[in-house]
């Protein structure tokens, strides 16, 4: 071996103290690193995955401030027949003036906060969304039932399977409509992804009581293969080009923009967090090799009295600094590791909320690795440095 | 082979000044065994240093088989130390992060000539009586012991001059008496120059040249004192 990788590696290994305490900082950097990965990416990705299987599927299909007109049969035929294309469904987008639980009378109206109605088609809907998953009971099925989501049972004192509600809507016109349904199921998701806050019911009900027959409000597009949005929204776009009908085809990314765009920054900012902690490995590092430079002055006397150039004690002290920067990214890695492991294998969750789509992102590990045993050598560069600034006269001094 | 020309050496500025030496002369004949004494802060570990090439003098030369080495640069400087100037010191002279092999054969290694070394080495090693030492770590075996490695060390590279700096300072009598012995037995072996600061002139018996510091200058008179 290299005599000066040599001297570097004995230096630091055998001093147990140091090289705990450098590669500890080295590797509490990177595992705090990959937890806050775990936590808010996996939190990021549940979050994608839940929009995507209870809201907007994985091609969101929509027109510019307008319902769609034309008919969802045609249009769901046609986008089955792309082999990315697992199932589309068509959906209806409104709101209630007000909720009245005949069983006990309780009433949710408020003007400021409308309760969302959503219309499926439920052999369709199944297909595309996991949203009937959510439901205890039973997904709406004929004209007059309806699914609560949990929040709005709540609010109505939690009315049963089997009784019924009255709605209030207003149609086209600008008239009060009332209607009466009963409940079969009741919809509840981890941290209210899904519809807690709404009501589903079937979406040729909701067509009359809007007055739009045969329209809807948006086309969720489920695909065999996510990585294919894109593809399958521009294959739409040039069949239905949105000069002649105003169609817009987004991916989940475009469509959940609003609801992820703040998500994203946030995981930006404890990302930054991240860094400034390796940051202080650094600093960590480089008192810790300040340490074993000066404790080593008689050592590195010693050596230069023998011939070695300033640039061999400056190796000398490199080799120690990666030696940290391995050991520390080895542990640190394992370390993250098996958190990760833990989080996906326990589906972890916080207090309830909605269980975190953990990915192994082994790019994202291996850059972290990188950076953290890069930071472990240029932080070794200054007492390196100084180490080679060091006279062979040393060697000559008093113990 | 060494000449040593008005050689001062001052250190720190101004009102600290300490002037350690001055009008230091004298010249030094291969396979030469000779003593520096003076009591001590005489400058006799100051005047080591300038003829190992450790330090530079303030004013003055060092030629060595009649180059300056004033001229020569820190690398090249470590060259030279390497291969042709071997050293001993007062203190603990052995890196303890390794063995007494790998400490022994450091000056091969650096100098980059492996082929042979780790056989030279434990012949070496094996003159001195340590060749069942060889896997200790350097902090464990004895301050005797550790002195006769770095005198092996301070051979490896078949230098032109050792430097000692009170090589028995810190021995118990019997260990310096078979220090002393290994000293003066090689130089005879080896036609090597020896010099060696020491404030036990009587311990190294005859010797072929004793120079005597006070205050930073050589004694007149005393020179070859000792010369039988
Ligand atoms: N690095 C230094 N800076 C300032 N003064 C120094 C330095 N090294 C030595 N001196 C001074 O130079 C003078 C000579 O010191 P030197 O170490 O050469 O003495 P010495 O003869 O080796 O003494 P000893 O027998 O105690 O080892 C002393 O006055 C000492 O204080
Ligand atoms: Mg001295």
């Amino acid at each position: 071996m290299d005599y000066r990788a040599q001297i570097g590696i004995r230096f630091i290994t055998r001093r147990k103290g140091s090289l705990i305490a450098a590669s500890l900082a080295v590797a509490i950097a990177i595992l705090v690193v990959q937890v806050n990965s775990v936590i808010f990416q996996g939190l990021y990705n549940a979050i994608v995955r839940d929009l995507t299987n209870y809201r907007f599927g994985h091609v969101f299909i929509s027109k510019r401030g307008d319902f769609i007109t034309r008919s969802d049969f045609m249009l769901v035929n046609w986008l089955d027949r792309i082999p990315y294309v697992q199932a589309a469904a068509p959906r209806l987008d409104y709101s209630a003036l007000s909720i009245n639980s005949t069983v006990n009378g309780q009433l949710i109206q408020d003007v400021n906060v409308p309760v969302p109605v959503l219309g499926v088609k439920p052999e369709w809907d199944v297909k595309a969304s996991t949203l009937y998953q959510t439901v205890k009971g039973q997904y709406v099925s004929y004209r007059d039932s309806i699914v609560l989501g949990a929040l709005v049972d709540r609010d109505l004192g939690y009315p049963q399977i089997g009784d019924t509600v009255k709605i209030k809507f207003k149609d086209q016109f600008g008239n009060d409509v009332l209607k009466r349904f009963v409940i079969v199921g009741i919809s509840q998701t981890a941290g209210n992804q899904g519809n807690d806050n709404g009501v589903i019911i079937n979406i040729d009900t909701l067509r009359e009581i809007m007055d739009r027959p045969g329209q809807s409000s948006e086309i969720i597009v489920r695909l065999n293969d996510p990585s294919k949005a894109d593809y399958v929204s521009e294959l739409f776009l040039s069949a239905f080009p949105s000069s002649a009908d105003k169609f817009k085809a987004q991916t989940i990314e475009q469509a959940a923009e609003v609801q992820l765009a703040g998500f994203r920054s946030g995981i930006a900012l404890i990302n930054l967090v991240g860094y400034f902690g390796m940051m202080s490995s650094a600093f960590a590092v480089v008192t810790i090799q300040m340490m074993q430079v000066s404790s080593k002055t008689r050592d590195i006397g010693v050596m230069r009295a023998i011939g070695a150039k300033r640039k061999d004690v400056l190796l000398v002290f490199i080799f120690q600094g990666m030696v940290i920067g391995a050991i520390g990214a080895g542990l640190g890695t394992a370390m993250g590791i098996g958190y990760t492991v833990y989080a996906k294998e326990t589906h972890m969750t916080f207090q309830g909320s909605l269980a975190l789509e953990v990915q192994y992102n082994w790019m994202g590990i291996a850059q972290t690795d990188i950076m953290a045993f890069v930071l472990a050598i240029i932080a070794s560069i200054y007492p390196a440095f100084k180490a080679t600034k060091l006279e062979p006269v040393e060697a000559m001094r008093f113990a | 082979m060494l000449e040593v020309h008005n050689v001062e050496k001052v250190y720190g500025e101004a009102e600290t000044a300490v002037r350690a030496l001055q009008n230091i002369n004298f010249a030094v004949k291969r396979g030469e065994f000779i003593l520096i004494v003076g009591s001590s802060g005489s400058g006799k570990s100051t005047l080591l240093n300038m003829i190992g090439l450790l330090d530079r003098p303030t004013r003055g030369q060092i030629l060595v088989d009649g180059a300056d080495t004033s001229t020569l640069d820190d690398n090249h400087l470590s060259s030279f130390r390497n291969s042709k100037l071997g050293f001993i010191f007062q203190f603990s002279n052995l890196l303890s992060d390794l063995t007494v092999l790998e400490n022994v054969l450091l000056p091969r290694r650096i100098q980059g000539t492996l082929d042979g070394a780790t056989e030279e080495a434990r012949m070496l090693l094996k003159t001195v009586g340590l060749e069942s030492q060889l896997k200790k770590f350097a902090n464990k075996i004895s301050g005797g012991q550790a002195q006769r490695v770095a005198i092996t060390r301070a051979l490896i590279n078949k230098p032109a001059i050792v430097l000692a700096d009170e090589p028995t300072g810190n021995l118990d009598s019997i260990s310096a008496e078979t220090t002393v012995h290994l000293l003066k037995s090689l130089n005879r072996k080896l036609n090597q120059t020896f010099i060696i600061v020491t404030h036990d002139r009587p311990q190294f018996g005859d010797v072929d040249k004793i120079i005597t510091i006070k205050d930073g200058r050589i004694v007149e008179g005393e020179l070859e004192a000792s010369m039988a």
